[in-house]
């Protein structure tokens, strides 16, 4: 394991990244009556690490849209996001990006 | 009760025996539904709230997706619920979680809404009963007091997450 000295190392996944954005799936979270606006907000940081404003603008993105796109990345990718969302009883699925 | 609170590392709250006996009685329901053999759970929307469709338009990526991930999924539901069990106090009295167990708590306690909430067909215009005078009364009484109930360890978590920073 790497001492606390040791350089931070670039994520390997940066070219694959790149290569992402040729691959336009993405995770959709759809709005629901039951989950909290406090619950999807802490569900959206626990699970993509966002920080709490992107979490809080993406959650009211669901409320008032009805829907936003919490993830984007290859399919398999996108299907391993939604079943996590669905682990915490989000309404989300996946799909090509349109 | 006694909503939850972020105490010393840990998320306590207090439930009277009551509602210890109301949440026991819901895990068993719960637990029933999801060790009901899927061919008899069919078109049942409940099990259609727990375990939606990956794919919406594309039928054989939604049997795709639920191949690949249903099993998991109503395996961490039952580790949820018996973790749930084990941390209840049956008689009522202090509930104390680690962070593992308070996800586990969250995770089941926003199935159980998920689940009253599809049989009662709550909306976002539905209200908490002003009156008790029938057994939907009684349910929608029950969903909203779960409603506090997870709500509070939501603030719960948020607040002991913003302790750790």
């Amino acid at each position: 394991m790497a001492g606390p000295l040791a350089p931070t190392r670039a994520p390997e996944t940066t070219e694959e990244e790149l290569g992402d954005l040729d691959r336009p799936w993405v995770t959709i979270v759809w709005n629901d009556p039951v989950n909290l606006m406090t619950y999807v907000t802490f569900v959206l940081q626990e699970l993509f690490g966002y920080d709490e404003p992107t979490a809080t603008t993406l959650m009211l993105q669901v409320h008032h849209d009805g829907r936003a796109i919490v993830s984007s990345g290859p399919r398999e990718r996108m299907e391993h996001d939604t079943s996590r969302l669905h682990a915490y009883g989000l309404w989300a699925s996946y799909q090509r990006d349109s | 009760m006694k909503p939850f609170r972020a105490r010393g590392g840990r998320l306590v709250a207090r439930l009277d025996r009551a509602e210890a006996g109301i949440v026991g009685l819901l895990l068993d329901q719960l637990e029933q539904l999801l060790d009901a053999d899927r061919a008899d759970s069919t078109g049942d929307p409940v099990i259609a709230r727990l375990f939606p469709a990956g794919h919406r338009s594309d039928a054989a990526l939604a049997d795709d997706y639920r191949d690949l991930t249903e099993q998991s999924l109503r395996g961490g539901k039952a580790d949820d619920l018996a973790t749930v069990r084990a941390t209840l106090p049956a008689d009522g009295g202090e509930v104390r979680l680690d962070t593992d167990q308070a996800g586990a708590w969250l995770r089941t306690s926003n199935d159980l809404r998920l689940a009253l909430g599809t049989r009662l067909d709550i909306s976002e215009d539905s209200e908490p009963p002003e009156e008790i005078v029938d057994e939907g009364d009684h349910q929608l009484a029950v969903y909203y007091w779960l409603t506090a109930l997870q709500g509070s360890l939501v603030d719960a978590l948020v607040a002991a997450r913003a302790g750790r920073r």
